[in-house]
């Protein structure tokens, strides 16, 4: 899609949500919220995985790390949470970058095992570290403040969302269009040959891993303010499991395919309420059939029927 | 610590790591042959923990549920490399990674439903009561843990050095191309090593309930499987087994040197440090891939 | 213009709410709406399973025998996954989407901690059958009321006062895990010991829910000589605990925690579990031969023919005698439903049970501590058997709330 139509069609669904969610009651808004938190986590995942290469079981950890840094900011420092947020989001990309050094001489399964190992790790941290961070039982986040005194109301908050989701989807685009994500692509497609045309892989890789850890730290952040609490479990393996879905089921490697897959899914919890019981089967089944049939993912249907033609996407294996 | 604690110490961390490196023998064997690495294996020890619960309350005597385990086990893996593992074995490493797993939770999850979660059990085939002697105290079904590991161990290393699908095996994990145009059925070898692995998982289970209990939570043993196969290097056999027992002990030592906080810790900070400094680890063959 | 135009619309949308609350939601002329949340995926899926299934049961009774002053009650159920997050999202769902007149909670400690303030906030009614965090009943809340478990203050009375007053167990040994409940038993045993008793545990140790091994507690705990060794966790824990106990030479008996006074404690642990104590919170325990649980039981295979071994569980029970309750109340509210008029007819249950299966539940104005009872029990010959032993001490838990 031509960068400038998709800008357009982007700016005004956005535009749409934000004025619909004048209108929507609190559960709804609720929500969108929290699908729209679903899409900045996804489209971090999407420039590690999906455009890099690069496989990352710890993409909720650094959505932890977001989320409890914005939380400990708010409650033990009382910081306004135009600050508390993006602190949190840059303190995940600061993790995403140390993640990154060991991850450069990695690849394939021992970046998955040593992902997953460092997911792990914080879980055990977070968890010992009660004191702090409330450990297995959680913690309470108190309500997000423009400043001491001025609280943040639901209307507003949502405006906040809808404003950094434009954000991220904007710069996901923009980074994908530039130098950088040519590089990115390179990584993942040929190594070797990226290397030889005088591309920094290590540099490369490092940048993945702090940019897709930023995205999901500012997600975290929004998280522990839209929803008021958090605890470990919202940022263990099924997560980062959840994460991967969407990229998968949306398509990797694209903008679109992660605000697909992220929006898509994020809505399955509700259209499976009456079953809700076999709602993880049925999650890990979506996930297990597309990768055996149709690994490139949604956003590729779509382009098949408007082209017509079987043909496989840009910028994929 | 006295001489005596240290010595009950190293049972405990024997019996547990035991357990440990039987799962790393299920993991690395197709990871040698085919190249994939199933994150689904801990699923595979539950589901044989669930069907040794089956069987036992069937009340069929030890020997025949050992056997129908093994058979069911290696049909079970059969199954799983045809229908699921063979579309994706050439896929990129990102879909037979997650793919493993997704297999990992469907089984989970389909036990969860059947059987509920409230945890169960099944006596072990020597009664529960430990064996006392010199001032030590060993659970009979741990030492029959560590026999079984043994036995198998041994097995697995007969099996690549003197039997023909063995040695097809190893030809193939060398070079697949090379093997198949030497007349190996590679789609043969595939299925034989995945049967494998999902027998020797399922027989784990099957020794592990009496010790650990039988919930649908036990899986997450793979974890531990997976550092002590990283410390084998991923293609070394008897690599694996002395990891799971290295994760073993050195679990069991730091609970108490170090306490129960930060003990949980140490298996991962050492996977992390084993995959930056000695991906190959302490045994085998530095094959690692870098860009 | 477009932004007053939206702030007016928020405004209008903001009191939209409060507009349905004045019609209390949830009560129509032929039925009554509750909402329902506890956890049935993940780990801790038996208790809200459990939960679910005893109140459905109970509801199921009540609908059958011609409803509350002419109407259907409603159940409304939500997963929490045993996440307090979750369990936040749930309720909130369960209010403003679903308008449910009122909630009750069957799931774990955990989880429903996540939901106490925003309920405390709403101001309709929170029943909590199955958690026993301190934050449902303390500080008081009147819109909040506890059912089957106890406070967690009033097992720490009881097990001080057991484990003290029983002459053999001076010497204390504690282990709990790292989540809610079992924390909050440990430290109120702790506390109560010391301040009734002046004795100070010989060993306190912690650990992980999920933990497989747990050999350094354990060497800690045999350093310290203890008389008994109480153990406040998951029966998957206690009975791996329990085995490597024996392992160790440690041969002194332990005494659990109540949510492991059940069957599956023994399911678990097998010859492991002979002789351990603990107390229990509801008088028969599902596998009993008495009459009055093999009726129960017959009705509730009835109702579930196909359910998974281990069930039905403490949960469906503890669920369903508050399900009983609740619908008791509703009733006694009369026609004109509104909150107010639930709370003051909760207050104004005594002694309440609906049968043998359930322990008595007693609300006032100033407290809504349902339940204060707990029967000791020793697990004889592969079975629960209760204790003859009866607490003297009156209970200090009420005293606060004056």
């Amino acid at each position: 899609m031509p960068m400038q139509r998709g800008s357009l069609v982007g700016a005004c669904v956005f535009a749409v949500l934000a004025i619909a969610g004048a209108f929507l009651g609190s559960y709804p808004t609720y929500l969108l919220n929290l699908a729209m938190i679903n899409v900045i986590a996804a489209l971090g995942l999407n420039l590690l995985t999906g455009n890099a290469g690069q496989i990352s079981l710890c993409h909720s950890s650094f959505m932890a790390i977001g989320a409890y840094c914005t939380a400990l900011l708010t409650a033990r420092l009382g910081m306004p949470f135009w600050i508390a947020i993006p602190a949190g989001a840059s303190a995940a990309a600061g993790l995403g970058a140390l993640l990154g050094l060991p991850a450069i001489r990695l690849k394939g399964i021992y970046l998955a095992l040593a992902t997953l190992g460092f997911l792990q790790i914080v879980q055990i941290l977070v968890e010992e570290f009660a004191g702090v961070t409330g450990g297995v039982r959680g913690m309470s986040v108190p309500k997000p403040a423009f400043y001491a005194g001025l609280r943040v109301a639901q209307y507003p908050l949502y405006l906040v969302v809808v404003a950094c989701c434009a954000f991220a989807v904007w710069t996901a685009g923009n980074i994908l269009s530039s130098r950088v994500g040519r590089e990115l692509n390179a990584v993942r497609l040929s190594p070797h040959a990226a290397q030889a045309l005088g591309v920094s892989v290590a540099r490369v890789k490092l940048v993945a891993f702090s940019l897709s850890a930023a995205y999901a730290g500012l997600a975290g952040g929004l998280l522990a303010n839209v929803v008021g609490f958090i605890d470990p479990t919202e940022f263990g393996v099924s997560a980062s499991l959840r994460q991967i879905t969407f990229i998968v089921v949306g398509g990797m490697g694209s903008v679109a395919g992660s605000v697909i897959g992220a929006t898509v899914l994020s809505g399955l919890p509700e259209v499976l309420r009456p079953v809700k019981e076999y709602s993880d089967i049925i999650y890990t089944a979506i996930l297990l059939g597309f990768l055996l049939f149709l690994p490139h993912g949604l956003v590729t249907v779509g382009e098949r029927l408007r082209m017509g033609v079987i043909g496989t996407r840009q910028g994929s294996e | 610590m006295t001489g005596t604690l240290a010595f009950q110490l190293a049972i405990a961390g024997v019996s547990v790591g035991s357990i440990y490196a039987l799962v790393a023998l299920a993991i690395v064997i197709p990871f040698k042959a085919s190249g994939v690495l199933n994150f689904g294996q801990g699923e595979v020890v539950t589901a044989g923990a669930y069907l040794a619960l089956v069987l036992t309350t069937l009340a069929l005597p030890y020997p025949l549920v050992v056997v129908v385990v093994f058979v069911l086990g290696a049909l079970g893996g059969v199954l799983i490399e045809r229908v699921l593992i063979r579309p994706i074995v050439s896929a990129p490493e990102f879909t037979i990674v997650i793919a493993t797993f997704a297999i990992g939770l469907l089984i989970k999850g389909a036990i969860s439903l059947r059987f509920g979660d409230s945890p169960v059990s099944i006596d072990g085939p020597f009664g529960m009561v430990p064996i006392e002697f010199a001032n030590l105290r060993v659970n009979p079904t741990s030492a029959w843990i560590l026999v079984c590991t043994a036995a198998v161990t041994l097995a697995i290393i007969a099996f690549f050095k003197y039997t023909r699908m063995g040695k097809a095996m190893r030809a193939v994990s060398i070079n697949a191309e090379a093997a198949q145009l030497m007349g190996i059925r590679v789609s043969s070898v595939y299925r034989w090593a995945w049967g494998i692995s999902t027998a020797i998982g399922a027989f784990a289970g099957l020794l592990v309930a009496p010790v650990i209990g039988i919930n649908p939570e036990i899986g997450s043993l793979i974890l531990r499987g997976l550092v002590a196969a990283v410390i084998g290097g991923f293609t070394s056999v008897t690599g694996a087994v002395i990891g799971g027992l290295a994760v073993g002990l050195i679990e069991t030592y730091s609970g108490v040197l170090i306490g129960s906080a930060v003990k949980n810790l140490v298996p991962f900070l050492l996977l992390l440090l084993l995959l930056v400094f000695r991906p190959y680890g302490l045994f085998g063959a530095a094959e690692i891939k870098r860009v | 213009m477009k932004r007053v135009r939206a702030l007016v619309w928020t405004a209008i949308a903001a009191l939209l709410p409060s507009a349905a609350l004045a019609q209390e939601q949830g009560v129509s002329a032929d039925t009554i709406t509750i909402g329902a949340f506890g956890p049935i995926t993940g780990p801790a899926a038996y208790i809200g399973l459990g939960g679910r299934d005893g109140m459905n049961l109970a509801v199921k009774e009540v609908n059958a025998a011609g409803g509350i002053n002419g109407r259907k009650l409603v159940i409304v159920f939500e997963d929490d996954a045993h996440s307090p997050t979750r369990a936040l999202a749930a309720v909130k769902k369960l209010f403003e989407q679903d308008k449910v007149f009122a909630v009750m909670s069957v799931g774990g400690s955990n989880a429903t901690v996540g939901a106490v303030d925003y309920v405390k906030e709403r101001g309709q009614v929170m029943y909590v059958s199955i958690a026993s965090a301190p934050q449902v009943t303390w500080p008081f809340s009147r819109n909040l009321f506890r059912g089957g478990t106890t406070e967690a203050a009033r097992y720490g009375e009881l097990y001080a006062e057991y484990l003290a007053t029983n002459a053999k167990t001076k010497r204390i040994a504690i282990m709990s895990g790292r989540e809610e409940y079992p924390r909050n038993e440990g430290d109120a045993t702790v506390a109560k010991l010391k301040s009734w008793f002046d004795i100070a545990p010989v060993a306190r140790v912690e650990f992980n829910i999920n933990d497989k091994d747990f050999t350094g507690q354990l060497v800690e705990v045999q350093k310290s000589n203890p008389d008994i060794v109480a153990f406040f966790g998951n029966p998957a824990e206690a009975s791996i605990a329990m085995r490597q106990a024996k392992e160790l030479g440690i041969k002194q008996p332990f005494f659990v925690g109540s949510n492991m006074v059940d069957p599956s404690l023994i399911a678990a642990a097998r010859s492991n579990a002979e002789g351990v104590t603990g107390f229990s919170l509801i008088p028969l325990l599902p596998g009993s031969q008495l009459p009055d649980m093999v009726k129960w039981e017959g009705a509730w295979r009835k109702e579930y023919p196909n359910a998974p071994a281990g069930r039905p569980n403490n949960f469906d029970l503890l669920a369903y005698g508050d399900a009983h309750v609740m619908a008791e109340a509703l009733r006694r509210a009369g026609k004109d439903l509104t909150t107010d008029s639930l709370i003051r007819a909760l207050e104004a249950i005594q002694n309440y049970r609906v049968g043998p299966v359930a322990t008595p539940r007693t609300f006032s104005t100033k407290h809504h501590v349902g339940n204060l009872t707990l029967v000791p029990m020793m697990v004889k010959n592969g079975a629960w058997e209760p204790l003859p032993w009866n607490s003297t001490r009156e209970s200090d838990i009420l005293k606060r709330y004056q």
